[in-house]
């Protein structure tokens, strides 16, 4: 068959304008260069206070580009992510406390017992869709919880457990706050990384094939089982890093708020505002409501949940797609309207 | 019944006697239901078979079925002599069995260039690198008439442009084995004799080609042999101009009535 005969391919005229000013290959890698040195620059301006706040939010950073893994690219929400973080937590605990080994030992295992976890659980819970899925890892969180609560006797329970991290029986010394402000630095580039690696590789395109249509994926000869569980392990492995890096850093820690499930919710709010199965999207998600929040708790205490409440509504009516992915709508369509948007998805 | 137009096409009579897919007794089971049962065919290089029967007679659970999109409850799938009865669609679709869907499914947040380059990467003989999955998702767009559109999101194509798509993300695997379902539905009557004679030349190429289709007329042009099912089992089964003139076919398709008030 000639290309000619293809009338309504023709019938629009000639080709889409090659884009103009179409951004070089660099530009993504130099932006987070750029980035981390800036985290870096900005160490040196912050006063100890700040630079905890700061820390936590290279944290979120971390989490939030973990959870896009899974709840992003292969469209599989989670809501038992902060499951992996208490699991790594507590793996690191255990080995510290019990094993008397150093963090930098417990840290990699810490990752390693969440990655294989999600694997073993992965295989059946990944056979469910949507909000089955969504239900069931919560559960697996719970249960999670309860399990470290009834064992006191390895985890403390619910009076909470202390890692040795001062004086001669420390396996490791505390690292401080500058050390730990450097430690998820590293975590929230890595998890970067790590995504931008994934997004632009073969790995990449099966999860957005996934995440679309998983008959069609499977029939273009995607092992569909073999991608969604290798990204619930990586995306595991990665929380199971960041909670394992959070107990060292709290010293002493309480299962109630390492399975905290507002610590999920905050992760898939940030995803969902920033622009979810993107690489930059949990990045600026992330920052951009640790912003809000941090100045709304400064300025109008009183008002700080309703208001961020508020926002984050608003933003989720207006840009259901995420600012990321608005922007790349917004940029080939030249439409910046924020009405048409919400007409292109909601209506 | 007219005698249909057009005659089946010449050449390649002798093409593949051996087939390279072939069912025998596949049948599948919804609860109390066969919604097909013992189904025998076979699939041969340069050769098309077309699947006709009216709405509900078990047409796209047959597609699914030997694409390991349903497993089957009874009877076996071989494709090139090895036995893939109950394999998944991906291990399917390794041994060269490509396949179309009747709802077309694109995937909405990739490029037309992307949707196609998935399959040049995971296809029988993947591709590693994303930029050359693209340039040979390129050429399979050009052949088939959407040259030009791989870098439109899929949601801004026509009907007939997002059953193109469909086509060439079969088509980008490289299969021995073609399952069409209904690509030519929504199709205008100016597009069908294009889309056919595409059809017609990827069997002559030497790919074994199944064609599930409404039009009996497009499908009595381009195929060999055709494939009556009705309530799930094949009815009958053989050359086009016999097929569509027996009797039984046009009753499945029209029923009692019809036959009784216009004896043949």
């Amino acid at each position: 068959m000639e290309a000619s005969t293809a009338p309504a391919g023709t019938g629009r005229g000639e080709k889409a304008p090659a884009p103009k000013g179409r951004r070089p290959a660099w530009l993504p890698w130099a932006a987070g260069a750029v980035a981390v040195l800036a985290g870096l620059g900005l160490q040196s301006q912050l006063y100890s206070g700040q630079e905890r706040t700061v820390t936590t939010v290279y944290m979120f950073v971390a989490l939030a580009a973990a959870w896009n893994l899974i709840g992003g690219f292969t469209g599989y929400a989670c809501f038992g992510q902060v499951g992996f973080f208490g699991l790594g937590a507590y793996t690191t605990v255990i080995l510290m406390v019990h094993g008397g080994l150093s963090f930098w030992v417990a840290w990699p295992v810490s990752a390693v017992v969440a990655a294989v976890f999600a694997a073993v659980i992965g295989l059946p819970l990944l056979r469910l869709k949507g909000h089955y899925f969504a239900v069931a890892t919560l559960g697996v969180a719970e249960g999670l919880r309860e399990l470290v609560t009834n064992v006191p006797r390895w985890t403390g329970g619910g009076a909470g457990v202390t890692i040795p991290s001062t004086g001669d029986l420390a396996p490791t010394l505390w690292l401080g706050n500058d050390g730990f402000y450097l430690l998820f630095l590293g975590l929230a580039a890595v998890t970067a990384l790590i995504s931008a690696l994934i997004s632009r590789g073969r790995t990449g395109y099966a999860l957005r094939a996934i995440n679309q249509d998983e008959d069609a994926a499977a029939a273009m000869g995607v092992n569909t089982t073999r991608a969604k569980t290798l990204a619930f392990a990586v995306s595991a492995a990665l929380t199971g890093a960041i909670g394992s890096a959070y107990a060292f850093q709290q010293v002493t820690i309480y299962p109630e708020r390492l399975f905290d499930v507002n610590i999920t919710v905050l992760m898939i709010v940030m995803v969902v505002i920033g622009g979810s199965g993107t690489v930059a999207g949990p990045v600026l998600g992330a920052l951009g409501i640790a912003v809000v929040s941090e100045y709304l708790r400064q300025h109008f205490p009183q008002m700080h949940s309703l208001t961020l409440g508020v926002l984050i509504i608003a933003a989720v009516i207006l840009l259901p797609q995420g600012l990321v992915n608005f922007v790349r709508d917004a940029m080939r369509t030249r439409d910046f309207s924020l009405l048409s948007n919400v007409r292109r998805y909601r209506l | 019944m007219t005698e249909p137009e057009g005659s089946p096409p010449a050449g390649g009579t002798e093409a593949g006697d051996a087939p390279v897919l072939r069912t025998r007794g596949l049948g599948r089971r919804f609860g109390g239901l066969f919604a097909v049962s013992d189904v025998a065919l076979a699939l041969r290089p340069g050769r098309t078979l077309g699947v006709i029967g009216p709405n509900g007679a078990g047409k796209s659970t047959l597609v699914n079925l030997v694409s390991g999109h349903l497993k089957p409850t009874t009877g076996s799938v071989h494709v090139g002599g090895k036995d893939f009865t109950g394999a998944r669609p991906w291990r399917i679709a390794h041994a060269g069995v490509a396949r179309t869907f009747q709802i077309v499914k694109p995937f909405r947040g990739l490029t037309v260039a992307d949707n196609v380059a998935v399959a040049a990467m995971f296809g029988p003989s993947p591709v590693r690198s994303p930029a050359q999955a693209r340039r040979e998702a390129e050429q399979v767009l050009e052949r088939v008439g959407l040259g030009g559109r791989g870098g439109v999101p899929p949601a801004e194509l026509s009907v007939a442009d997002a059953r193109r798509l469909e086509l060439a993300k079969a088509l980008a695997l490289r299969p021995r084995v073609l399952l069409l379902d209904e690509v030519l539905a929504g199709l205008r009557p100016a597009e069908i004799d294009p889309a056919l004679a595409l059809i017609d030349e990827l069997r002559r190429d030497g790919l074994a080609v199944l064609v599930i289709e409404h039009i009996i007329q497009a499908i009595a042009a381009i195929s060999d042999e055709v494939l009556v099912l009705h309530h799930g089992t094949v009815l009958t089964q053989g050359p086009p101009r016999q097929v569509l003139s027996d009797e039984r076919v046009v009753e499945a398709y029209l029923g009692h009535r019809y036959t009784r008030k216009n004896p043949s």
